[in-house]
């Protein structure tokens, strides 16, 4: 599904060159769920924002539904984007000046879908992050939680064939990030592939799978100490 | 492009929306205005007399210890005095030929009355007399001017008579100008019949038709600026103007020997700065006012304008700053650069499309108070929709370059903190 080979970002300044990803190397199947930790700085929202083809990269491969992105145009990478990636943002990014509808809208009519359909997955998607009778509610008439539920309805709303999750629970607290965490975890067991990006070990230690950044590559988990009394506080707690 | 979203959107800026729509709608309003004013003083700035205009200077002049015009000795004399004038005039090497005239088109100084095919009306009775200006002249005139004989024939020198300038006297044959003539005898057969002046019994046979000529006043509408009656009198007094009509190309050194020429037939006269003058000058001060509103009208538009655009630049860069994150966010959820460019185009188009339909109502409104107030034609509905397309078109070229710094945002602004 996705698949990153001895791929490098570096910005540039006059002076100074910065690897943000440096080798990286990392291979997703379809259907699973990814959670990708490391500290601040270690380049795990560069790899979000490259695998959501936010951002270009420098060197190395990038395939994406076997598809190679790098040689891909501006339009095309929209394409994709609408297409086959729904985002979920930490900040929830929704549009303040749309109600909740129109919100979840916004791919939808990006892709040039009729209005019938639009409508009819735009329901669908709300009832299932259960918030369909607010759908007339702007995003300031809600709570943190129930503004993260509506940009997982957009975010599902186009059928995508990868979820990229930063920080999704990051503005949230405890109870409602379980409320969201809960339904990651619905949604993958539906069969969609997600990677989420978290500082939580907590939360990473939920999904099937763990990548672990330092330093823009990815380190073997196994030998950390600290993954492995994560998995066990989060067994603990799941009983 | 859906619309409700946008509208939806619009809503929530309404301070900003409205106060652009207002200002593009006040811009609509005084643009569509005055560029129709503009457009009537053009055109009327243009309209050409009849004359030949490149070719001709007037002269006017007056005597000094000149004899009385109110005796027949002195209008005698003071004919004498003028006959000797044109020849001198008509004998200069660069004239082509000289007739006295009283006034002239767009000089300002009229002489009207008005013509009936019915004796003895009350002249001011408009529904049975025709206004119109009657230039004072001899058999020369149609030359010296250049005016074109449509229908009859020119005077000729027996028809020409003299009186003194207070004198009361009938007008035998006269010529006048084709709207004149079709106004008199629509059925377009005016030569050979009779007219009446000014409300008097004494008859006047029109004996031929010219195509056009302008009568003095500026300000008279089209309905009477063709209305001009050309009458075989010399008019004796103390003052006295002549039309020359120079050869081709000989304009300045016929007017420049004028002066000296008629000093040398008589030295008792003053000729100053302004008495040679070409006809050039005199349209130019004649239509001077005209071209003044036509500029000043004109800096109003494009100021008026200039500041419209430049405020829809300051509100869209505005929006396109306030809507930065949410502008990647759109990015990342799919749209191409061109969405974007197109949604600040279409948000541009719905709010200048608002601001044009009240522009209308206000250009219409302001025509309205202009009509009633000073005499204005009613705005043609061409210029209307000139004008709303020209506000739609700048508020696209307004909006061209903060639209596009708006698509140039990346996605990736959307993964970074607020």
């Amino acid at each position: 599904m996705l698949k990153m080979t001895h791929l490098s970002k570096v910005y540039r300044t006059e002076v100074v060159e910065t690897y943000a990803l440096r080798d990286f190397n990392i291979n997703v199947k379809e259907g699973e769920f990814v959670a990708v930790t490391g500290p601040s700085g270690s380049g795990k929202t560069t790899f979000l924002t490259i695998a959501g083809l936010l951002e270009t990269f420098t060197g190395g491969e990038y395939h994406l539904d076997g598809v190679e992105v790098s040689k891909l145009d501006d339009n095309a990478r929209s394409k994709i984007r609408n297409e086959k990636i729904g985002f979920i943002f930490q900040a929830f990014n929704l549009i303040p000046d749309l109600n909740v509808f129109d919100n979840v809208e916004v791919p939808l009519r990006y892709r040039g879908m009729k209005s019938a359909e639009r409508k009819q997955r735009i329901m669908e998607a709300l009832e299932r992050v259960g918030l369909a009778s607010r759908a007339k509610h702007y995003p300031a008439e809600l709570s943190g939680g129930q503004q993260q539920r509506v940009a997982i309805a957009r975010a599902l709303a186009g059928s995508p064939r990868l979820l990229l999750a930063d920080e999704p629970t990051g503005n949230l607290d405890t109870q409602m990030a379980r409320g969201v965490m809960e339904l990651l975890e619905e949604i993958h067991r539906e069969g969609a592939t997600i990677v989420m990006v978290t500082h939580d070990p907590e939360l990473a230690a939920r999904a099937q799978r763990n990548v672990h950044i330092i330093d823009g590559q990815v380190v073997d988990l196994s030998e950390d100490p600290r993954f492995h009394a994560a998995h066990a506080a989060a067994d603990q707690a799941h009983g | 492009m859906k619309l409700h979203p946008m509208i939806a959107a619009l809503r929530k800026h309404k301070a900003g929306v409205v106060l652009i729509a207002l200002q593009i709608a006040l811009t609509l309003a005084i643009v569509c205005n005055a560029i129709f004013i503009i457009g009537q003083r053009v055109e009327r700035v243009g309209r050409p007399t009849g004359l030949d205009e490149g070719n001709l200077f007037v002269v006017s002049q007056q005597w000094v210890g000149a004899p009385s015009a109110d005796t027949p000795d002195g209008v005698a004399k003071l004919d004498a005095m003028l006959k000797e004038d044109l020849a001198t005039l008509r004998s200069l090497p660069g004239v082509a030929s000289a007739a006295p005239i009283n006034s002239l088109s767009l000089l300002n100084s009229t002489w009207a009355g008005a013509l009936s095919t019915k004796p003895g009306t009350n002249f001011t009775d408009r529904g049975s007399n025709v206004r119109t200006a009657y230039y004072f002249t001899d058999e020369q005139v149609l030359p010296t001017l250049g005016l074109r004989l449509v229908a009859g024939r020119n005077f000729n020198a027996a028809d020409v008579q003299n009186h003194g300038f207070r004198e009361q006297f009938t007008y035998p044959v006269v010529i006048v100008t084709q709207a004149l003539a079709d106004k008199l005898y629509p059925k377009g057969d005016a030569v050979g019949k009779t007219i009446y002046v000014d409300g008097s019994s004494s008859p006047s046979t029109i004996v031929g038709v010219v195509a056009r000529m302008q009568t003095p006043a500026v300000g008279w509408g089209d309905n009477f600026a063709w209305h001009a009656t050309l009458v075989p009198v010399r008019l004796d007094a103390n003052f006295t103007r002549v039309a020359v009509r120079a050869k081709p190309g000989q304009l300045e050194a016929a007017m420049k020997a004028t002066a000296p020429a008629l000093y040398q037939v008589n030295r008792l006269r003053v000729l100053d700065d302004d008495s040679v003058r070409p006809f050039t000058d005199i349209r130019a001060k004649a239509y001077r006012a005209d071209v003044g509103m036509a500029v000043l009208m004109g800096v109003i538009c494009l100021i008026l304008i200039g500041v419209t655009a430049a405020g829809i630049v300051g509100l869209t860069s505005f929006w396109v700053g306030q809507r930065h994150r949410q502008i990647g966010v759109r990015r990342a959820l799919g749209a191409r650069r061109i969405d974007i460019l197109h949604y600040f185009q279409m948000e541009n188009l719905l709010i200048a499309g608002a601001g044009a339909v009240i522009g209308i109502v206000m250009a219409v409104g302001l025509n309205m108070w202009l009509m009633s107030r000073y005499e204005m034609d009613r705005l043609p509905v061409f210029y209307a929709l000139i004008g709303v397309v020209a506000v739609l078109a700048l508020g696209q070229c307004a909006v061209f370059v903060p639209a596009r710094r708006a698509s140039n945002v990346p996605p990736v602004v959307a993964t970074r903190a607020a």
